[in-house]
């Protein structure tokens, strides 16, 4: 029951690995709606807490892609950070009042 | 502090094992360093872990060299060396010059005496249908996450690759309590047993591979040999992936395919070195399959064949943390006698101490590689469909039909494909094209060569371009 209404939700707080004592919820604005993280973490890290695994639309294929290396070397999760085009989120840490803006829509 | 335009006696390249451990020895001789590093963190892709702001993680015991490795971004930061992270170097030019972007906003320019390239490895990949779907993550992606952020990528996932590194990234998932659903394991289980030998002899080595196995068979996960992911499908993020058998020559098994539902499928198979800044600096490289590609030509001392350009570490061959800190001393020792602070004498028996020392690394270097080998069957078996350069959403097709044209180099496919052209610069399909060029034109790898590289390295916004870096701009440009 409790699986069902996190998955219907999007929210993916499970994920976090509960033998971490977290200590700063912040919070940012991922495609206008208020999301929670925590400072420290990074930009794909609170995406994908977020249920955010997708991340943008090839611009040649127009089909859906989300992040594969984690480290900044593939170019794959880059979002669009308080106007800025083209920040990689596995790059960035995320920060209060930060807006982020995934660049899924087709 | 620093400012555009400043100059240094040494400047690093990449915070990893072999950075940190110049800079460390370097410091205190009245030299200026400065070590700089792309990530967030000091530390490269080894020595990651939850950072201050975040939390508390629990006690976590630490082998030896990760100890080490520690104590070292410690001391760094409290000796005369500057450091700059969230830096990425965008190109180096003639007359000792490179130029950085710092924080994407700004670019500032750089002037060195020496330079150490301690810039690393990346991940390396084998296409297969719809790797491109997201929830298609890499090993090292799912190490980052746990270590740096405390996340997994996905609550359940299967595993598929080759290689030591899936067994690392496996313990660490189970051990923070992900659903391992299995470990599709490329080579055949024979492979590991002809490693034994050599990895007995290196005993730390021998013991993490041991804490890996007996969590993953203690955890009932299944481990398959001689699998390979045929698909990966889904609508808009993955739902199941069909894995098939393969045979001794790499060949698949028709009627051996499963079918595993997953949202999540984490691949890896080896490494690759960095090497686009030493190739753009013009130093020698050398394709050596042992070495895990293209590497950078060292001499016993780390010397580049550019003068006052050093490497070291996994640029000059893949071969983990112990080999990486060897090296990262002996660059340091030959950088202090450039400066005449070292006694050539006096450094003699302790550099051939270091060296002997380098040459054990190597053997195992060449042992570790050649578990990566993947079979040219495998490689010519990509479908058509399959997308190989996943910026510019190249596939196998394409590729192949280049190649017939008499495209046989990478900057000819480059040119008629746009292959390698996109955002990631070819960082993720380049080793994947090198290999099909091989096997499709039937030429060595020194015959087809590299991607040509130009500055920029990686992306960057004409505002940062735009705007120098000012340290102590009174108006916070």
């Amino acid at each position: 029951m409790i699986q069902k209404s996190i998955q219907k939700s999007g929210k993916m707080e499970h994920l976090r690995i509960d033998s971490i004592l977290r200590k700063q919820k912040i919070k940012f604005k991922l495609n206008g709606k208020d999301t929670e993280a925590y400072e420290g973490e990074t930009v794909l890290a609170a995406l994908l807490a977020a249920g955010q695994k997708k991340i943008k639309i090839n611009p040649v294929s127009r089909k859906p892609r989300g992040a594969l290396c984690g480290m900044g070397v593939c170019f794959e999760c880059r979002v669009t950070i308080d106007g800025i085009p083209n920040v990689r989120a596995c790059m960035t840490e995320v920060k209060p009042g930060m807006i982020i803006e995934t660049n899924d829509k087709k | 502090m620093i400012k555009n335009n400043s100059k240094f006696n040494v400047v690093i390249i990449g915070s990893g094992f072999s950075g940190l451990t110049a800079a460390d020895m370097c410091a205190g001789h009245n030299l200026s360093i400065l070590l700089m590093d792309e990530n967030i963190h000091l530390g490269g892709q080894l020595l990651r872990k939850i950072p201050d702001n975040l939390g508390e993680p629990p006690d976590q015991k630490n082998d030896p060299i990760k100890k080490t490795g520690f104590s070292f971004i410690e001391k760094v930061k409290e000796k005369q060396i500057t450091l700059m992270n969230k830096t990425v170097l965008l190109g180096v030019y003639e007359d000792n010059t490179l130029l950085c972007e710092y924080d994407r906003k700004k670019t500032l320019s750089i002037k060195y005496d020496v330079l150490l390239f301690a810039t690393g490895a990346r991940e390396r990949f084998l296409p297969f249908k719809g790797w491109t779907l997201p929830g298609v993550y890499s090993t090292g992606m799912l190490q980052v996450l746990i270590k740096s952020s405390g996340l997994l990528p996905a609550q359940k996932t299967l595993m598929a690759g080759s290689g030591l590194f899936l067994y690392a990234a496996a313990y660490e998932y189970i051990k923070n309590k992900g659903k391992l659903l299995g470990i599709m394991e490329l080579s055949p289980f024979f492979n590991k047993i002809k490693f034994l030998p050599q990895v007995i002899h290196q005993y730390p080595k021998f013991i993490e591979g041991a804490k890996y196995l007996s969590k993953i068979i203690r955890s009932r996960v299944p481990v398959k040999y001689r699998r390979q992911v045929i698909e990966a499908r889904g609508e808009n993020s993955l739902q199941e992936v069909v894995v098939g058998k393969v045979d001794q020559n790499g060949e698949l098994i028709s009627g051996s395919e499963k079918t595993y539902q997953t949202e999540s499928l984490v691949v890896g198979f080896g490494f690759v070195p960095n090497i686009e800044a030493p190739q753009m600096a013009g130093c020698r490289l050398e394709y050596s399959q042992e070495k895990g590609g293209w590497t950078v030509v060292v001499n016993d001392w780390m010397e580049t064949t550019v003068e006052n350009i050093l490497a070291a570490g996994e640029i000059t061959g893949i071969g983990g943390a112990h080999k990486s800190l060897n090296e990262g001393k002996i660059a340091a020792y030959r950088i202090l006698e450039k400066f005449r602070l070292e006694d050539t004498d006096r450094l003699a028996p302790v550099l051939k101490k270091l060296q002997k020392e380098r040459q054990h690394h190597l053997s195992f270097v060449k042992c570790f590689n050649s578990l990566y080998k993947i079979k040219s069957r495998t490689i010519l078996g990509i479908p058509d469909d399959t997308i190989i350069c996943r910026c510019e959403s190249i596939d196998m097709k394409s590729i192949k039909e280049a190649i017939q044209l008499g495209c046989n180099s990478p900057n000819g496919l480059k040119m008629s494909t746009r292959c390698a052209m996109g955002p990631c610069q070819g960082r993720t399909c380049a080793p994947v094209i090198y290999d099909l060029l091989q096997v499709l034109c039937q030429k060595d790898p020194k015959e087809i060569g590299l991607f040509s590289v130009r500055p920029p390295f990686k992306p960057v916004s004409i505002h940062a371009l735009n705007h120098p870096y000012k340290s102590e701009s009174p108006k916070g440009l």
